[in-house]
């Protein structure tokens, strides 16, 4: 007797200290068929990049077998322990948000290895855009020690294989002001791939296609006011005010305000000795903003002299509203730093709805088709936003649940 | 100071002019005759009375000497010519000061009865009377300069007041535009208008939900002006995604906009809103009639005419060096022209005074307001340019690209002006907007070139002399004289001096900006308790296309008007009874308006912000208003409409359900399937990684990824095999000491294949899955491999049984059975 209630009693607390993940116990086991053995092997490989192992195919498929409702999930948390889930499926989604050229073999940064970090500890992944996180190597010999200044703490842990999964730890973006922080906006890799040179529009645009999924095209609105939009964009390229009616203004009009709260950020670099920026870092000049906003005054010398890094949300009107601003945000789409505007952006229905189509697209390797696919997807959406609590990991146990064959 | 530098240039060009008059060959300057010496040429010379005070000195500096000539005024307006009034006689300059008090306004010249005379028809030495007007104007404006030495300051007055006129309103309801437009736009555009496109392109005009696309229709469709909408000239005059002919496309879409809007009746401004009076462009009050230096001006060219084949001189330096448009040019409205394949050419004879007047100083400036059309022309493509071939020239001004290049022939340059003093491409000075550029040359400084105020490039050579200047050449725009190196954009203004300017010279005349500026007086005292209340905007054409609203202020004309705590919200520009869809910049507009608060002049600024406005019948037919959300007591906040949700009805594509695996996947599955640590393999891997898969689509498959697979598997499994620990794991069977004889012979290490083949389809295809590739097939096809492997006569030594294994474990490890997932 006191053997059984010793029994129960670690399995409540495996229960209880495992959940969600993995190690859960079924207590009306099926019939594992080779459809069960099937789909975990699909499953595993959608999730982790990898063939499993056999005692993972074995415990998968026992799970999918499981007659407890829900309890498939667990197949799914089995692949999302594998290193691979990390090293390889997550780090490849990631990394090509984290430079300009879109390619997926950039070396492995501060950027990547944040979102690795958060997602494997179920941060609510919304703070990417405006938490406090920095995700460094730890427990490795000999890895050089992280610096704003390079990223060969990085590109050591991916030459070596490091097992990301144990081997990130969390830690805060030091190198700024905690005010200043807005997730992986401003990390190091960031910075040197959208604060470099330019005019920071830059770090909106490829925020909006990475975390929002539109591009500046899709989110083009002409009828919003100009009034914010800087000096340096001509009111009539080439002699033609059309085409600033019809195109730029259709971004610039949304982006500009948006882009303010970048205005004392730099990517600093030493252009001569250091043409490719390697070895730059993130500059914050608080109060103070960045000449960057004010080159070019006489494109339009009529145009908005940036101040500060206030910002405002125009596309909180017009066609742009469906993309589900929050109205329990404060400042109702108006706010001063990239930490704020991080939020407005995090918390709109489109950057839910976009962190759960990539995942989609990165585990079932294609997007939405028909309408089984959307009304799934509107599924995981509610699912990621109410009961995963913005937490990445259950999504992709979810799409890899409906993407696997015969489901 | 100016003062000064007009007596030194009334000199200087006087001597020139004495020293010319009797030559065929050099050009004749007309200038302010010199009674301070005597002159045995023949030239007049005035022996009249002395000016009795400063202003009669500088009139007769500035005026009267550049009007007494028998084929200017003096013909007629002088005792001689015995046509009063006498204004140009030349007895007596007291008395011709007299006569032309009553004929001029010194405070705005262009209003001046003597200059209206020409607008008026009056005879006019030059070709156009306009040209006439406006040479008199600027000098009854040097005239009025220097005798009171101050920028004029623009009396506001009154306009007539009168409301806005009717127009066409979208209707609420799609029906009309259902049956006329919509079809065209749904069946040419969806492809990309639309949210279900394949690559999606705003605005959503041709959605399949014709509501969301009536929405977004409107903004692209012209009710007033329908060959004006953007939805024709995007076809027309862009050629944008034409579906047949451009024109016959154009066409198509604009009968279909015009049902739609011929079906519409035409209403009054909406009489909720709280609106201003209306005013057209030139009912404004013109706020652009100085502020220039214009010292020692040759040539002058602002395109004032706007129609026609020439572009005139208004230098008032003779002999007036007009342009002849030739090729494909168009004037812009708001002054200036468009090269788009043509240029503007002088006469050599006439181009001759640039090398006579050039020469004598030994320095000059090029001024010009240019927008290219772009900033990929190179050549340099020629936008100012006095020169006689492709590699002969005197001067030029051209673009390269992101630079401006200043190409000059001196005794220290060669024959076609090079070296080139150009911009740092670093710098990308160039833009393809509006831009002041200045080049100027003296023996100082050498060559420089400004940028909107701001140097930006100067000579590190020494400057030269001008000697080898040919006055052969001849002054153009747009081009070389042999018709190459076309330049494509617009020129604004375009002007050349014979001295070089000062910086705070060049930063005046960019301040003074370019073009025809009007302020316009919007009435709003029915609206506010205040007398003679206007809100005023700086406006002018900006280019062929559109208006710029700049500067706007809030005045009341009566000086004693007081008052305070007046909310102005919300402020919108309305263009022929409609509000402007684009560019409404003052919306967020939210004041409160206090007499104490006013300038010196009573003016309240309401923003520094400026704004284009397209244009839409053209300048003067257009009638502007203002509609304020609020402004004092008057309120009705315009609220837009929510806007169509978006569709997500239609299917895509449907896709493969399968996939292969990417680089990573790859290394990561083959690190697993031969138990080999992937950093053992990381040279090789490091530099095949890119000819390997980047994205899962089975469809993007090449041979070449191919290749590179093979190159990796062929290095994990060269590791495995010769890892003696870890093949004798992988292989407990396999005697990799026995020699690779055939299957047959007992001796090899081959006899029973399965040794080599079980360990590799056990850890690399698994488990004998419904969806894994068949076992025993590929079990066939390994000890086929093998048995051909193994066929090597007396080379089947012991290093032979490892060259087998790592053929026959490559050749499973490339294969689909890793690489689809």
């Amino acid at each position: 007797m006191k053997s059984r209630c010793c029994h129960v009693f670690v399995i409540f607390l495996v229960l209880l200290v495992a959940q969600p993940l993995s190690a859960a116990v079924c207590q009306s086991p099926g019939v594992v068929t080779n459809q069960h053995r099937d789909q975990a092997k699909r499953l595993f490989q959608r999730l982790a990049g990898v063939p499993p192992s056999a005692t993972q195919l074995q415990e998968m498929a026992d799970a999918l077998a499981c007659d407890d409702a829900g309890f498939a999930v667990n197949a799914a948390n089995i692949a999302l322990e594998d290193k691979h889930f990390y090293n390889v499926t997550l780090k490849n989604m990631v990394t090509p948000w984290t430079n300009e050229e879109q390619t997926v073999f950039a070396p492995l940064n501060d950027y990547t290895a944040t979102v690795i970090g958060m997602v494997r500890d179920d941060k609510d992944f919304r703070e990417i855009l405006y938490g406090n996180y920095l995700y460094i190597g730890q427990g490795v010999s000999n890895l050089p020690a992280y610096s704003t200044t390079d990223n060969r703490h990085y590109e050591e842990l991916e030459a070596r294989h490091i097992n990301l999964k144990d081997h990130l730890v969390e830690t805060q973006q030091y190198y700024l002001p905690a005010h200043a922080t807005a997730g992986v906006m401003t990390t190091r890799a960031a910075a040197r791939a959208f604060f470099y040179a330019g005019t920071n529009r830059a770090m909106l645009r490829f925020t909006l296609m990475n975390h929002l999924c539109r591009d500046l095209e899709q989110v083009k609105d002409v009828t919003r006011p100009p009034d914010r939009i800087r000096q340096d964009v001509s009111r009539s390229p080439g002699g033609d005010s059309r085409q600033f009616l019809n195109n730029c203004l259709g971004c610039h009009a949304g982006m500009d305000p948006l882009a303010q709260a970048y205005a004392y950020y730099q990517y600093e670099y030493d252009s001569e000795n250091d043409p490719d920026a390697q070895n730059g870092y993130i500059d914050y000049t608080e109060g103070q903003v960045q000449p960057k906003y004010l080159i070019n005054d006489s494109n339009f010398p009529h145009g908005y002299v940036t101040q500060d890094d206030s910002w405002s949300n125009y596309w909180r009107e017009g066609i742009n509203q469906h993309l589900g601003w929050s109205d329990t945000l404060p400042g109702n789409g108006h706010g001063q730093g990239a930490k704020s505007m991080g939020r407005e952006l995090a918390h709109s229905d489109a950057f839910a709805e976009c962190q759960v189509k990539k995942v989609f697209r990165t585990v079932c390797l294609r997007k939405p088709v028909n309408s089984a696919d959307r009304n799934r997807l509107s599924t995981m959406v509610d699912d990621f936003v109410q009961q995963h609590n913005y937490r990445l990991k259950p999504v992709f146990a979810d799409a890899g649940l409906y993407c696997m064959e015969g489901q | 100071m100016f003062v000064w530098r007009h007596l030194i240039l009334a000199g200087l060009v006087m001597l020139l002019c004495a020293c010319s008059s009797d030559s065929s060959n050099g050009p004749q300057t007309v200038t302010n005759p010199d009674t301070s010496q005597d002159n045995d040429s023949g030239d007049f010379v005035y022996a009249g009375p002395a000016a009795r005070t400063d202003d009669v000195q500088q009139f007769r500096l500035n005026l009267w000497g550049n009007i007494i000539d028998d084929n200017r005024c003096g013909q007629c307006h002088s005792v001689e010519g015995g046509q009063a009034p006498y204004f140009a006689r030349k007895d007596d300059v007291n008395e011709a000061y007299g006569a032309i008090n009553s004929l001029v306004d010194l405070e705005v010249p262009e209003q001046s009865a003597l200059v209206q005379k020409f607008n008026g028809g009056h005879f006019c030495w030059e070709v156009s009377n306009s040209v006439c007007a406006e040479v008199l104007t600027r000098w009854i404006s040097d005239w009025a300069d220097a005798a009171t030495g101050a920028v004029t300051v623009v009396e506001l007055t009154p306009p007539v007041i009168q409301e806005p006129g009717e127009s066409k309103s979208f209707p609420q309801s799609n029906n009309a535009f259902a049956t006329t437009v919509y079809p065209l736009l749904e069946q040419y555009c969806s492809d990309c208008h639309a949210e279900d496109a394949p690559f999606p392109q705003s605005p959503y005009f041709a959605s399949s939900d014709v509501s969301a696309a009536y929405k977004a229709a409107q903004s692209r469709i012209n009710l007033a002006t329908p060959a004006n909408s953007r939805l024709v000239v995007r076809l027309g005059e862009e050629f944008h995604n034409c579906w047949s002919n451009c024109s016959d496309d154009a066409a198509a879409m604009l009968a279909e906009i015009e049902n739609f809007a011929n079906g519409i009746s035409a209403v009054g401004v909406n009489p909720d809103h709280v609106h201003s009076k209306a005013l057209s462009l030139f009912d404004g009050l013109i706020a652009s009639s100085g502020g220039r230096n214009e010292d020692n001006l040759i040539a002058l060219y602002q395109f004032k005419t706007g129609s026609g084949s020439t572009a005139f001189d208004t230098s008032g330096i003779e002999p007036s060096m007009h342009l002849t448009l030739t090729g494909d040019y168009q004037w812009v409205g708001g002054w200036g022209i468009t090269l788009s394949d043509g240029k503007a050419q002088a006469k050599v004879e006439d181009s001759r005074k640039l090398h006579e007047l050039i020469t004598a100083t030994g320095e000059y400036s090029i001024e010009a307001w240019v927008a290219p059309n772009n900033v990929t022309q190179e050549g340099p493509a020629r936008i100012i340019s006095y020169s006689a071939g492709n590699n002969a020239r005197n001067v030029t001004l051209g673009q390269t690209l992101y630079n401006y290049d200043f190409m000059h022939r001196s005794s220290t340059t060669d024959a076609n002006g090079e070296p080139a003093l150009s911009t740092a491409d670093a710098d990308e000075v160039l833009q393809a907007t509006l831009q002041h550029v200045v080049a100027t040359f003296d023996s100082v400084h050498g060559r420089r070139l400004f940028v909107n105020g701001e140097l930006v490039a100067s000579d590190e050579i020494e400057a030269g002399g001008l000697a080898d200047w040919d006055n052969s050449y001849a002054f153009l725009l747009g081009s070389e004289t042999s018709n190459e190196h076309r330049w494509r954009g617009v020129i604004r203004l375009a002007a050349v001096y014979n001295r070089a300017l000062t910086e705070e010279q060049i930063i005046q005349n960019f301040e003074a900006n370019v073009g025809e500026r009007f302020l316009l007086l919007f009435s709003v005292s029915h609206l506010v308790d205040v007398p003679d209340a206007y809100v005023v905007f700086e406006v002018s054409q900006f280019d062929n296309y559109a208006y710029l609203f700049s500067e706007p202020f809030f005045v009341s004309l009566d000086d004693e008007a007081d008052f305070s705590g007046i909310p102005v919200q919300g402020l919108r520009i309305g263009m022929n009874g409609n509000l402007a869809n684009k560019g409404q910049a003052y919306v967020n507009m939210d004041l409160v308006l206090d007499s104490d608060n006013a300038d010196e002049q009573g003016r309240i600024a309401l923003s520094d912000i400026g704004t284009v406005i397209e244009l839409d019948k053209g300048a003067g037919l257009d009638e502007f208003y203002l509609v304020f959300d609020r402004l004092g007591d008057e309120s009705y906040p315009i609220i837009e409409a929510m806007p169509q949700a978006p569709n997500q009805t239609a299917s895509a594509e449907e896709q493969s359900d399968i996939g292969i695996k990417t680089f990573d996947e790859i290394n990561a599955s083959m690190a697993r399937m031969t138990s080999i640590d992937p950093t053992q393999v990381s040279d090789t891997f490091d530099r095949i990684k890119q000819q390997l898969p980047v994205v899962e689509d089975i469809q993007t498959f090449l041979a070449s990824q191919q290749v590179g697979i093979s190159q990796l598997a062929i290095e994990y499994c060269n590791r495995l095999v010769e890892d003696t620990a870890r093949r004798s794991v992988y292989f407990p069977a396999l005697d990799f000491s026995a020699p690779a004889g055939p299957a047959s012979d007992p001796a090899s290490a081959f006899y029973d294949p399965d040794v080599l083949t079980e360990p590799l389809i056990a850890n690399m295809v698994g488990s004998g899955l419904d969806h894994d590739p068949d076992t025993a097939t590929i079990k066939v096809e390994l000890e086929q491999l093998v048995d051909e492997l193994t066929r090597c006569g007396a080379s089947c030594d012991a290093e032979r049984t490892k060259t087998v294994s790592k053929a026959v474990c490559a050749s499973l490890l490339a294969s689909a059975t890793t690489l689809l997932q």
